[in-house]
């Protein structure tokens, strides 16, 4: 059975883009406009194994979210999460680490960059 | 392009780098060089060949040779060879310092790749780590001496992790730290040059040598040669990292097969 994945994004581009590129790795994916429509999906969605996430959104940002989210003793670590923003620097790049992200992309991305994180992390995908 | 120039041309850069050109291969003579051509205001590739007829050595030559290769290149690229040398090769490696190789480095990735998991793996064990990076493509060495990547280069392959502790933001670029910067030393250096091993005497004998894809753009005759030369740069037992399929066939007793995973590294074993 294909593994769940959230794509979370203000862009709607961007859920498309990536939405592909994650459904042809062979995930199923489910699509988020902002942070708290992600806290609500990883409700439902427990078993996600892994979330793409922006930093800027309305209501709530990609960086609170992932505070929140490992601040729940069964999320703390998984589902894994990769940053995927337009926050190239130094200093974000530290505080989403620290902040419980597993790997961090700066955009603009393309299959190959996604597919050598998804490998950096462990993470099987269909070729 | 005239059969006798285009021969000329694939035997240039067969004797010059090793490189082979099939006839079928010609418009790729034509798409790289374009660039040069104009360049120094030459009108055909005719020409060409007649200008390197004359003079073998010069800056235009080195230049052809630079334009034909292919300098692509990733930070841990295809990863199981840094893993097989945090993992395998420097625990094996009792000397101070270890010596390696990047033998191919086009624009440094490896070098620095390999260094990033030297200091990894050592950092406060008290050993050195000592890396030559050599290439034949002058441009390639220029910017890999530089240490700056651009945000594309610098994220493939590279776990976030070590961009936040090895590199520093310079505008849009990416610059190495000095303290990995200062671990690896770059020069020029041409794999089929019968007087290779005299020419790195100064930085080897090595422990570990990485010449990966680059023997593919070879002939047999020119991959056992170069195989030869690398064995003559490297300690006994020392490991050399080929990518798939690169070591050619006739040439395995000397090596002895390392299984890591499902690849395999090679072990100097016999001179
Ligand atoms: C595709 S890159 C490989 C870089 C790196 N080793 C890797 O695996 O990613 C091939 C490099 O080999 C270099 N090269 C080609 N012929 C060579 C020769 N005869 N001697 C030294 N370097 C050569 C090219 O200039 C180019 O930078």
């Amino acid at each position: 059975m294909a593994e769940k994945m959230m794509v979370v994004d203000d862009a709607r581009v961007v859920r498309v883009s990536l939405g592909k590129i994650m459904q042809s790795l062979g995930f199923e994916v489910i699509a988020c406009e902002d942070g708290q429509q992600a806290m609500q999906a990883i409700l439902e969605n427990p078993d996600v194994r892994l979330i793409m996430l922006d930093w800027h959104m309305p209501v709530m940002n990609g960086y609170d979210f992932l505070v929140r989210l490992r601040e729940m003793p069964e999320h703390s670590s998984s589902p894994l999460v990769v940053m995927v923003t337009t926050e190239a620097s130094m200093p974000s790049m530290m505080k989403a680490l620290s902040a419980g992200a597993d790997e961090y992309i700066m955009k603009p991305f393309d299959a190959s960059l996604i597919k050598s994180k998804l490998d950096l992390l462990g993470v099987a995908y269909k070729e | 392009m005239q059969t006798p120039q285009f021969e000329f041309m694939r035997d240039f850069l067969l004797q010059q780098s090793g490189l082979v050109v099939e006839e079928s291969k010609m418009y790729l003579l034509r798409t790289r060089l374009q660039p040069l051509l104009k360049e120094h205001s030459i009108a055909t590739l005719n020409e060409l060949a007649d200008r390197l007829k004359k003079d073998r050595n010069s800056r235009l030559a080195r230049q052809v040779v630079d334009a034909m290769t292919t300098n692509e290149t990733l930070f841990f690229r295809d990863q199981y060879p840094f893993d097989a040398l945090r993992d395998v090769m420097l625990p094996q490696c009792a000397s101070s310092p270890v010596r390696i190789w990047s033998a191919a480095s086009s624009t440094g990735q490896e070098a620095y790749s390999i260094a990033m998991i030297a200091a990894e793996a050592l950092g406060g064990k008290g050993k050195r780590v000592e890396i030559a990076g050599t290439d034949i493509s002058d441009q390639a060495l220029t910017k890999a001496a530089g240490g700056t990547y651009t945000q594309m280069e610098v994220q493939r392959g590279m776990p976030a992790r070590l961009l936040i502790k090895y590199f520093e933001q310079d505008g849009s670029n990416w610059r190495l730290k000095p303290e990995i910067r200062n671990m690896v030393r770059f020069g020029p250096a041409n794999l089929v040059s019968p007087t290779l091993s005299s020419e790195m005497r100064g930085k080897g004998p090595f422990d570990i040598v990485f010449c990966r894809n680059v023997l593919i753009y070879f002939n047999v005759g020119a991959r056992l040669q170069v195989i030869d030369n690398l064995a003559a740069c490297m300690k006994d037992s020392g490991y050399l990292v080929t990518g798939a399929a690169e070591i050619p066939k006739g040439n395995k007793s000397r090596w002895e097969a390392v299984h890591f995973g499902n690849r395999n590294l090679w072990r100097l074993v016999a001179r």
